[in-house]
């Protein structure tokens, strides 16, 4: 037992939480586990294949977790900028969670692959990553594995795609997007994509069609990138979610480098910090409008 | 045609029964559907605005009078706001006719039927009374108690009045205190308290019950008390339809499909449903 | 049972004369530069294929298209003239399908022909060939022969084909899959090849039966009878209602109408996929809804494989492909809840089970 599966335990048998969420090993590959027995802390384990961002199971939405009482959250860096999102959007209170970060040393691409970390395997996210040792949280836990290994794999296909014609873009947009199968899953697994009423499924008016036609797919993305805008910690999860392999971190990333570029922000572990698109300052630009 | 190809109806006639409750008329456009088209009371379908969805509602005419089809219905999403743009002489929808049917030629008949219905749900009754009516001397006793929140709130005034005036039927119409107007000359009270008071007997006697899940959950324990068995208690589910033949997976309640193996089930039918409606 | 042979060059020149005459041949065929990245695609040449693979997608799209146009509507003003869209499908011919996604052709059959027969299914079922490969088994997430199909099933199969040396032997199923092959299905003359059919497909059986016992006949109404077992409260909580399980699935079959608006005065009504597991797919205009939690909708997914389906039509709802785990980003497993349950209504375990 770690000094996670100690205090996780410890949490759990004072009373101080009733459920604790991490990671454990499953069928398929590592999975998120919820502990509520202290006995079980144990099972509890943390390695290069937690991929998962476990912030989303804060999300209101999730109401079948929100009756289990109150969480502890087990949280990479990036995470934890995650659970600042929810914090800062008023979406979890602080006092209703007690958040346990983990000193991360990068994470496979998939929660099936082998622990080994290489050029090939290690996720887009670590490259830049810049909270390995998380600071918003209540407790830190677990030695400092070495740096993640460099891969340029993400920015190489950025600047390939920036390069493009606009024309070419949309060929490529339009290939990947035609096997969009409409499942939503980028949006279920997304832990800052917490409107009740999500806009797909209005229908007064159907602002985007429900069908799976390319039309429909691309609205989908561009509507849901956009939306995340400042928002979006990069934790890759939309990505890895969706069955088809689409290459939705690109979306993601670039409009995150965007929103860097004109507002200087980063999404930030910090919830007082205060997001572009959360506030309106006097001095804001506005020669888009006028 | 495919399965889920409608019939194209036009509206004949536009009523408005209350502040926001509409019916239709509709007949159908193809004469040859028009002349052979027949349903049994209880059965539903899926009416729809071309451009907006379709939406499932009971049929509310009787199976008995031909010619036309009719339907009510709230206005509270998309379909049904559509719907009330529709004028005489407009062009939509109808699939139809899906699901099982009141026992009118088999259990119930020669029988006495209590029907209680509240608000909208007199809809789904209207039609297996009117059925019931249209073949009178095939059933006993009929009573009919019908309530809404007020009397503007009560639909089908026009049959109201109609089946006051009938001898063969007893008819008790009833609006919660406070909805009344000065010449209101039916019951005050909420629909449970006035079966209670007009105590239908249950001796040979069928009840076909539809109203707000509050309603029915009050109003059954009366009819218990009163001695209707379970399986003498009859009533209309609705588990959001939408394909309306057993394909679109979306109605199933524990293993049963209200659009097949309903939406008319039986007091005991319905408890013995795994709580998921 | 007829087992014939076909050689590679055969295969190759009857996909040509397919093509050549008009017949769409979908294949399965991986990305060279992602092995994951296999999809069931129309291909132009047999060696376009990359036989063998495991698409992400299952064949259902072929027979059940993720958004389907039935009818097309004109209006103007009040009237509204609706044009049926047609029946007639281009012919197709998938080769190389996957045992565990073939199986599900014939069990879908029975919902699709209840009581009202659904010509949009029937008809591209019409116009299909199946050709399936053997499958060897493929990784501890398959679970096909537990469910009654198998690695070398031909439920639902025209024809399988078995790798051999120099091409295949193809086992000639229905009278569809003869009049496919036709002469190219020669006579097999090494009787040694038929003994290495059973071996081979003994191996596969073996390799995927260690992953789950068969599934009791008596699950179903287990099920029925545990609606409300504490077991239900527990599983899903790591599930987000993603409903990629769902579109992944050979055998998932839940959709929805809508109409679409494409132009001034006219649009369609379309047929698209849609999923139970989605917060949505219950609620009901008054805003209360069945299914409220992810508890209650995971529930529903595991009855309607395990229990609704096979109580009214015989069959589970369930090929065993392993797709829902594979895809999964929570770390689901219908396979795993299965098997829990088995444990929990004490199931003896049958065959090779764990």
């Amino acid at each position: 037992m770690s000094e996670m599966n100690e205090l996780a335990a410890k949490l759990l048998s004072e009373g101080t939480v009733k459920v604790v969420i991490g990671y454990e090993q499953g069928p398929a590959g590592v999975r998120p586990a919820f502990i509520t027995d202290p006995a079980k802390a144990e099972t509890l384990i943390f390695d290069s294949r937690c991929v998962q961002n476990l912030a989303v199971y804060l999300n209101p939405r999730r109401s079948h977790v929100v009756t289990l009482g109150k969480v502890a959250v087990i949280v990479k860096g990036c995470d934890s900028k995650a659970v600042a999102g929810l914090i800062r959007e008023y979406q979890v209170k602080r006092e209703d969670i007690v958040i346990i970060g983990v000193r991360c040393g990068g994470v496979v691409r998939r929660a099936d692959m082998t622990a080994e970390l290489t050029a090939d395997t290690v996720s887009d996210k670590c490259q830049d990553c810049d909270v390995r040792e998380p600071k918003f949280c209540d407790h830190l836990v677990l030695p400092l594995p070495p740096a993640p290994p460099i891969t340029t794999r993400r920015a190489d296909k950025i600047a390939e795609l920036t390069k493009m014609t606009p024309d070419e873009r949309w060929a490529y947009w339009s290939e990947q997007l035609d096997r969009c199968i409409r499942c939503h899953a980028c949006r279920e697994v997304c832990p800052l994509c917490t409107c009740v009423q999500c806009i797909a499924d209005k229908n007064r008016p159907q602002w985007i069609p429900t069908s799976a036609t390319l039309q429909g797919d691309v609205m989908w993305q561009i509507t849901r990138v956009l939306h995340l805008a400042g928002r979006c910690v990069d934790c890759q999860e939309c990505e890895r979610a969706c069955p088809l392999d689409i290459p939705l971190g690109l979306l993601t990333r670039y409009v995150a480098q965007m929103v860097e570029k004109r507002f200087d922000y980063k999404a930030s572990d910090d919830p007082s910090v205060v997001a572009p698109m959360g506030e309106y300052r006097t001095d804001d630009e506005e020669g888009f409008i006028l | 045609m495919n399965l889920y190809q409608p019939y194209l109806m036009r509206v004949e006639e536009v009523i408005d029964e209350t502040p926001d409750v509409r019916t239709l008329r509709l007949a159908f456009q193809d004469p040859k559907v028009a002349e052979e088209f027949t349903f049994s009371a209880g059965q539903f379908g899926e009416y729809s605005v071309f451009g907006e969805g379709e939406s499932t509602f009971c049929v509310a005419s009787p199976p008995t009078r031909k010619g036309f089809i009719e339907c009510s219905f709230k206005m509270t999403g998309r379909v049904t706001r559509a719907l009330r743009r529709l004028d005489v002489g407009d062009t939509m929808g109808f699939r139809g006719p899906y699901g099982n049917k009141f026992p009118l030629d088999t259990i119930m008949k020669g029988k006495n039927i209590v029907f209680i219905a509240g608000g909208i749900a007199l809809a789904p009754v209207r039609c297996v009374i009117e059925n019931v009516l249209d073949l009178r001397d095939q059933f006993k006793d009929v009573t009919i108690i019908t309530g809404a929140r007020s009397v503007a709130d009560l639909v089908y005034k026009y049959k109201l009045e109609e089946w006051e005036k009938r001898d063969d039927v007893r008819l008790v119409a009833c609006v919660d205190p406070g909805g009344e107007t000065p010449d209101w000359k039916g019951e005050i009270g909420f629909v449970p308290n006035v079966v209670k008071k007009a105590a239908p007997s249950p001796v040979d006697s069928y009840a076909v019950i539809c109203g707000p899940p509050v309603m029915i959950k009050y109003t059954l324990p009366v009819l218990s008390e009163l001695g209707f068995p379970d399986d003498h208690i009859y009533t209309t589910l609705e588990n959001r339809m939408q394909c309306g033949l057993g394909k679109c997976g979306r109605c199933n309640i524990g293993d049963k499909y209200v659009c097949k193996d309903g939406p008319v089930f039986t007091l005991t039918q319905i408890k013995n449903l795994p709580p998921e409606f | 049972m007829t087992i014939k042979m076909v050689s590679h060059a055969d295969l190759a020149a009857l996909v040509a004369e397919l093509i050549a005459g008009n017949t769409q041949v979908i294949a399965p065929v991986q990305a060279k530069e992602n092995p994951a990245a296999t999809d069931y695609k129309q291909i132009q040449k047999l060696e376009d294929a990359t036989l063998g693979t495991l698409p992400r997608r299952s064949i259902k799209e072929f027979l059940f298209p993720p958004s389907e146009v039935f009818l097309r509507y004109k209006q103007h003003k009040g009237d509204v003239t609706v044009e049926e869209a047609s029946l007639t499908r281009p012919k197709q011919v998938i080769i190389g399908a996957k045992p565990c996604d073939v199986a599900s052709t014939d069990i879908l059959d029975k919902v699709m022909n209840w009581d009202y027969r659904d010509e949009l299914w029937f008809a591209r079922r019409e116009a299909t060939t199946i050709v399936s490969l053997l499958c060897p088994g493929l990784d501890n997430n398959c679970f096909c022969t537990s469910v009654g199909a198998g690695p070398d099933s031909t439920s639902g199969s025209d024809a399988m084909l078995i790798p051999v040396d120099g091409g295949y032997l193809v086992e000639l199923v229905t009278e569809k899959g003869k009049a496919l092959f036709g002469a190219r299905a020669k006579e097999v003359t090494d009787s040694k090849l038929l003994a290495k059919v059973e071996e081979l497909r003994q191996e596969a059986r073996k390799k995927v039966e260690q992953n789950l016992p068969v599934v009791p006949a008596e699950m179903p109404e287990w099920l029925a009878a545990n609606f409300a077992n504490v077991y239900w409260d527990t599983l899903p909580l790591r599930c987000h209602g993603c409903g990629a399980c769902t579109f992944v699935c050979p055998t998932c079959h839940c959709f929805e109408i809508a109409d679409e608006r494409e132009d001034v005065g006219g649009g369609v009504r379309r047929r698209n996929w849609d999923a139970c597991q989605t917060g949505k797919f219950t609620v009901h205009t008054s805003g209360h809804n069945p299914r409220n939690t992810q508890k209650e909708r995971f529930r529903q997914r595991v009855m309607h494989k395990f229990s609704i389906y096979p109580k009214r039509f015989g069959d589970l709802l369930c090929t065993g492909c392993g797709r829902c785990a594979r895809v999964c980003p929570g770390g689901m497993s219908i396979q795993e809840a299965v098997c829990q349950l088995m444990e929990i209504a004490g199931a003896e375990p049958q065959g090779n089970g764990k």
